[in-house]
C-alpha cells in the first residue's frame, strides 16, 4: 500500500451517519486535509503541511465519509506521471478517490483502473483548500466503480461555499436520481475530435459508441472545426496562469531550499531551479514565456477561449449529450515533455477549457474498447450521470 | 530654449477598513509585527481571496467623492513580481478592469487660474508585506512583517494634467480633504496611509510631444512631493540642456539631502487574470445607494457656508476643508452661536489648542455642547473674553460644565454698574492727567482708563460697561 499512498489515515474516526457513512475516500496531496503533509506532489511544497480541510474534505467527513489517506501524484497533479491515481480502487483500499482534473487525468485515471471517472462543472465544487496548478481549468474529479457512489459525493461536495467566493451564484443541479429515455435523446459526436485518431483508434472510438447506438440513442455527427484548437488554448493560456500563479513558491516556509545561495534573490532562483520537475519546470518556463515576450498570444489564446466556449454551446444545444473519444496512449509509460501530455490529453482537454462536466466510463466487461466520454453543457451533471447510470444499468441486464 | 514639465501622480490609499481586503484579519499594520495574519495574506496554498464588502464600499465612495465614474465590470489581476515583500509573486490589482474611470480635481493655480486635473482611473489593489531592515550585530538581516500584506489599497492614476510641483501639492491636498470627507480614509502621507509617486518628464515649452518619464518614489509628505518634482525637473532640464537622453527610470526621493537618486527596479510583468477573484459587476441600483451615501462634498459645503452664514469664501473654504471642523462648526451655530463667533474662536482658539494637546476633535473632551455654552456666555456678557480664553483651557482638563467652572474660579464679569461706580471713581481720582486727554478728545486716553478699571476689578468687569460708564461720568463719546 505504501507504494500508492502518500498518507494514510490510521484512525479515520467516527464516521457518524450521514449520507456518505462508511465509504473510504482516497485524496490526493493537494487537496487540503488539516495536518496532512501537502505537497502536491512537488518539492516545491516539501513539508508543508495543510492548516484546514479543503471544503471538500469538510464535506464529506460531515456527511460520515472516511478520508482513508492520500495517494501519490504527479507534480502538481499535471498529467499522470509517477501517478497512483485509481490504484487505491484497483486495490480495493478505497471506495472512490478525488483527483483533480486539470487537463482529463481524472478520466484518463479511471480508464487506466477501469473505473467510472468524473470531472464536474467548473464552478460546482468548492476550490478552497485545493492546491492546483490551472484555476480557471482545473476541478476536483471524482473516481469510483460505482456510479452511485459519484452521485452521492457530487451531492455532497457541490454547491456554493462561503469561503470560495469564485462560485458562481448559482443553483447545484438536482442530482436525485432521474429517468434516461434514449428514445428521444441526441448524443453527437464531433468529427473533428478524431483528427488525432489512429485508422485503428478511430475503429475503436466506433465500436464502443456502437454500444449507445444499440441503447437506442440517436447519433448525430457535428462538426466543430476548430476542436484542434482547445490543447493549444490549453497550453498556453493554462501555461500563462501557471507560471503565474506558482510565483508563490519560494521555498522559504515550506518546500526544499537550495543551499549556498549569497542572497534572497539567488536562494529564489536556486531554490525554484532545484523544486519543480523539468515537465513542471518547461511548463512554467513556457507560460513566462508567453506572459513576457508573447502576451499578444496569450491574449489571443484568451479569446480563442471564449470563441470555442460559444461553439461548445452550440453543440450541446443542438444535442443532449456528446460522446467522445478517449485512449490511454501512454499505458502506464511516463510521458515527460509537454507535446506528450497535450497529445496523451488531446481528447479530454477541452472539458477544462470550456468547464462542462465530463464523464469516463469504463467498457463493458469482455470487450476491448477504450470507454466511453461523455459530456454535457455546463451545470448538466445531475443528467449526465444519470446517463452513466442508465448505461451501466443497461449492461447488467437491465432496460 | 525654455521647458516646462510633464507630470502625472500615483496616489496608494490605505482604505480605514475593519479588516484586509481579501480575508477577516485586523486591518492594523501598525501592531504587534505579524499578529494580524491568516493563511489567506500569508498567501498560504490553498487559500483563497474574499474579497470585502466594505474594501468594496469605500474605494467605491471614494471614487464617487471625486467624481468618478464607477465601472459596471472590474475584475482583479495577478500583477507578477518577484520581491520578499511578496512571497506570493504576484500582487492582487486591477490591471486591466479598473473600478472606476474619469473624474478629477479643480485647483487653483499659481496665477489664480482654476485649473481641472483629471483623473485617469483608479482601481483597488492589495497591499504588500513591510520589509524592515536591521542589524544583527554587525549582519544587516531584513524582517518580514505581513501585518500590511492584504490591506485594502485604492491607488489613483491621474492624467499627466500637471505642469508644475504647485499644482501636484494643491492637487494632493484637495484629494486628501475630499477622501476624508466620504470617510474613506486618513490619507496621512505622514503615517503611510496616502503614497504619492510622481512621473515626470520635461519638453520644449508649447510642445505637445510626451517624453521619456522618469518615476520618482519614497516622498512621506506633500511637501516632499513638491520638492522632489522641483528637483527631478531642474535635474532633467540640465540633463537634457548638456544634450543628455532621459532613460526611463525609477528615483527614490531622498529628504536629507534634497536630491533624487536612482534605484534598482524591481523586476515587473503584465498582468494576467485571476479566476479565483470573482468579476466585480456593480449594479445602476447598487450605485445609486452608494452615491446616495455621499456626503455634501467640501466646494458644495464651503459654497453653502457663504450663502446660509455668511462667511466669506476663504473663510468658508478652511471650515469646510476638514468634515470634523466643519460638523463641528455646524453643530456649534445649532447651538446657537453666531456663526462668525463660531467661525472666530474655532479656528483663532479652539484649533489652535487642539493642535497644541495633539488632539482631534472627534474625541476631545471639549464638545461642540461644552464649547457652545461657553461662547453663549461671552455673548451674554456674563463673561469678558479673556475669562473665556481660560475657561477654555480649563475645559480640556475637566469634565465640569463651563457654567460651574466659571463660577467655581470667579470668572463672572462684574456688569453690576453700582459696584463698578465706586472703582471707577477711584481710578478717575489717580488718573487725572487721562481724564483731561479725554476731556481734550483723546480717545487712546479712553482706553488707558478702560484698563486701569480693569485692573482695579481684578480682571473681571465687563469692559463694554465701563467704557460706558466711564462716557456718562466725563461726558466725552466712547
Amino acid at each position: 500500500m505504501d507504494s500508492i499512498f502518500y498518507h494514510s489515515n490510521l484512525e479515520p474516526g467516527d464516521t457518524g451517519d450521514g449520507s456518505l457513512n462508511g465509504l473510504r475516500i482516497a485524496i490526493q496531496p493537494n487537496i487540503s486535509a488539516a495536518g496532512w503533509p501537502t505537497d502536491a506532489g512537488s518539492n516545491a511544497l516539501a513539508n508543508f503541511t495543510a492548516l484546514e480541510d479543503a471544503t471538500i474534505v469538510q464535506r464529506l467527513r460531515k456527511a460520515g465519509a472516511a478520508i482513508c489517506g492520500s495517494t501519490r501524484m504527479s507534480e502538481f497533479g499535471f498529467g499522470l506521471t509517477n501517478s497512483k491515481a485509481g490504484e487505491a480502487l484497483r486495490c480495493q483500499a478505497a471506495d472512490a478517490e478525488l483527483v483533480l482534473d486539470i487537463v482529463g487525468e481524472s478520466r484518463l485515471a479511471a480508464s487506466r483502473a477501469a473505473v467510472c471517472g468524473f470531472k464536474p462543472s467548473y464552478g460546482l465544487v468548492s476550490r478552497f483548500g485545493l492546491i492546483g496548478l490551472i484555476p480557471s481549468m482545473e476541478c476536483c474529479g471524482l473516481l469510483s466503480g460505482n456510479l452511485g457512489n459519484l452521485r452521492e459525493i457530487i451531492k455532497t461536495i457541490a454547491g456554493r461555499d462561503e469561503l470560495d467566493f469564485s462560485l458562481p451564484d448559482e443553483q447545484a443541479p438536482d442530482f436525485s436520481a432521474q429517468a434516461i429515455n434514449p428514445k428521444n435523446t441526441v448524443i453527437g459526436f464531433i468529427s473533428e475530435a478524431q483528427t488525432a485518431l489512429s485508422s485503428e483508434q478511430v475503429q475503436m472510438y466506433h465500436a464502443s459508441i456502437g454500444e449507445l447506438e444499440k441503447a437506442g440513442f440517436h447519433l448525430r455527427e457535428m462538426s466543430m472545426s476548430d476542436f484542434p484548437l482547445f490543447t493549444l488554448v490549453h497550453r498556453i493560456a493554462g501555461s500563462v496562469e501557471a507560471s503565474s500563479c506558482a510565483g508563490r513558491y519560494d521555498s522559504v516556509r515550506y518546500g526544499r531550499r537550495a543551499q549556498g545561495a549569497r542572497n534572497w534573490n539567488d536562494m529564489y532562483l536556486l531554490s525554484r531551479g532545484a523544486a519543480f520537475g523539468p515537465l513542471l519546470k518547461s511548463y512554467l518556463f513556457q507560460g513566462a514565456f508567453f506572459q513576457f515576450e508573447r502576451y499578444v498570444a496569450y491574449e489571443d489564446a484568451c479569446r480563442i477561449r471564449a470563441r470555442l466556449i460559444k461553439d461548445m454551446q452550440r453543440l450541446t444545444r443542438e444535442s443532449d449529450f456528446l460522446v467522445l473519444p478517449i485512449f490511454d496512449i501512454a499505458g502506464s509509460g511516463d510521458m515527460a515533455s509537454l507535446p506528450d501530455i497535450y497529445t496523451q490529453f488531446a481528447t479530454t482537454a477541452f472539458a477544462n477549457v470550456t468547464g462542462q462536466p465530463a464523464l469516463y466510463l469504463p467498457p463493458p466487461e469482455g470487450t476491448a474498447h477504450p470507454g466511453l466520454q461523455l459530456a454535457g453543457s455546463r451545470l448538466s451533471d445531475a443528467r449526465l450521470l444519470a446517463l452513466g447510470e442508465h448505461l451501466m444499468n443497461m449492461r447488467r441486464g437491465g432496460k | 530654449m525654455e521647458f516646462e514639465a510633464v507630470i502625472g501622480l500615483e496616489i496608494h490609499v490605505e482604505l480605514n477598513c475593519a479588516t484586509k481586503m481579501f480575508c477577516d484579519c485586523p486591518n492594523r499594520p501598525g501592531d504587534e509585527p505579524n499578529v494580524n495574519t491568516c493563511p489567506t495574506c500569508l498567501w498560504f496554498p490553498g487559500a483563497m481571496p474574499r474579497l470585502s464588502r466594505e474594501a468594496l464600499e469605500k474605494a467605491a465612495l471614494l471614487c464617487l467623492g471625486l467624481g468618478a465614474e464607477l465601472q459596471p465590470r472590474s475584475a482583479f489581476d495577478q500583477k507578477v513580481y518577484y520581491y520578499p515583500d511578496l512571497p506570493k509573486g504576484f500582487q492582487l490589482s486591477q490591471a486591466h478592469l479598473p473600478l472606476s474611470r474619469g473624474g478629477g480635481i479643480d485647483i487653483t493655480d499659481e496665477s489664480g487660474k482654476s485649473k481641472t486635473l483629471r483623473i485617469h482611473h483608479i482601481h483597488m489593489e492589495e497591499d504588500v508585506a513591510k520589509l524592515v531592515h536591521e542589524m544583527e550585530g554587525r549582519l544587516p538581516i531584513s524582517l518580514v512583517d505581513f501585518n500590511r500584506a492584504g490591506a485594502p489599497l485604492v491607488e489613483i492614476v491621474t492624467e499627466p494634467d500637471f505642469r508644475t510641483s504647485y499644482e501636484a501639492m494643491e492637487f494632493l491636498k484637495a484629494l486628501r480633504t475630499q477622501v476624508r470627507y466620504v470617510g474613506s480614509s486618513e490619507c496621512s502621507m505622514e503615517n503611510g496611509s496616502m503614497r504619492a509617486d510622481a512621473n515626470i518628464s520635461i519638453r520644449p515649452k508649447g510642445s505637445t510631444q510626451m517624453n521619456t518619464k522618469v518615476e520618482v518614489k519614497n516622498m512621506n509628505s506633500i511637501r516632499h512631493v513638491g520638492d522632489a518634482i522641483a528637483y527631478e525637473i531642474i535635474r532633467q532640464t540640465a540633463d537634457v540642456q548638456a544634450g543628455e537622453a532621459v532613460v526611463l527610470h525609477t528615483r527614490l526621493w531622498d529628504p536629507d539631502k534634497k536630491v533624487t537618486l536612482p534605484m534598482r527596479a524591481k523586476f515587473e510583468g503584465p498582468c494576467v487574470p485571476d479566476p479565483s477573484v470573482p468579476v466585480i459587476e456593480l449594479s445602476p441600483d447598487w450605485i445609486k445607494e452608494m452615491r446616495s451615501r455621499l456626503p455634501e462634498m467640501p466646494v458644495a459645503r464651503a459654497e453653502r457656508f457663504v450663502k446660509q452664514h455668511g462667511l466669506n469664501a476663504e473663510e468658508a473654504r478652511f471650515l469646510s476643508s476638514d468634515p470634523e471642523v466643519a460638523v463641528y462648526f455646524e453643530a456649534m451655530i445649532g447651538l446657537g452661536v453666531a456663526p462668525r463667533t463660531a467661525m472666530h474662536w474655532l479656528t483663532t482658539q479652539l484649533l489652535p489648542a487642539m493642535k497644541e494637546r495633539r488632539q482631534e476633535l472627534s474625541g476631545s473632551p471639549v464638545t461642540p455642547t461644552r464649547f457652545a455654552a461657553l461662547l453663549n456666555m461671552l455673548v451674554k456678557g456674563e463673561i469678558n473674553a479673556n475669562a473665556a480664553r481660560e475657561v477654555l483651557i480649563l475645559l480640556f482638563n475637566s469634565d465640569e460644565a463651563p457654567e460651574s467652572i466659571v463660577k467655581s474660579h470667579g470668572f463672572r464679569q462684574v456688569s453690576d454698574t453700582s459696584a463698578l461706580d465706586s472703582l471707577i471713581d477711584k481710578v478717575l481720582g489717580e488718573q487725572t492727567a487721562a481724564v483731561a486727554d479725554v476731556r481734550n478728545g483723546q480717545g487712546k486716553a479712553m482706553g488707558f482708563l478702560v484698563g486701569q478699571v480693569m485692573q482695579a476689578s481684578g480682571g473681571k468687569a465687563n469692559p463694554k460697561i465701563i467704557r460706558e460708564l466711564l462716557a456718562r461720568k466725563l461726558g466725552a463719546s466712547k
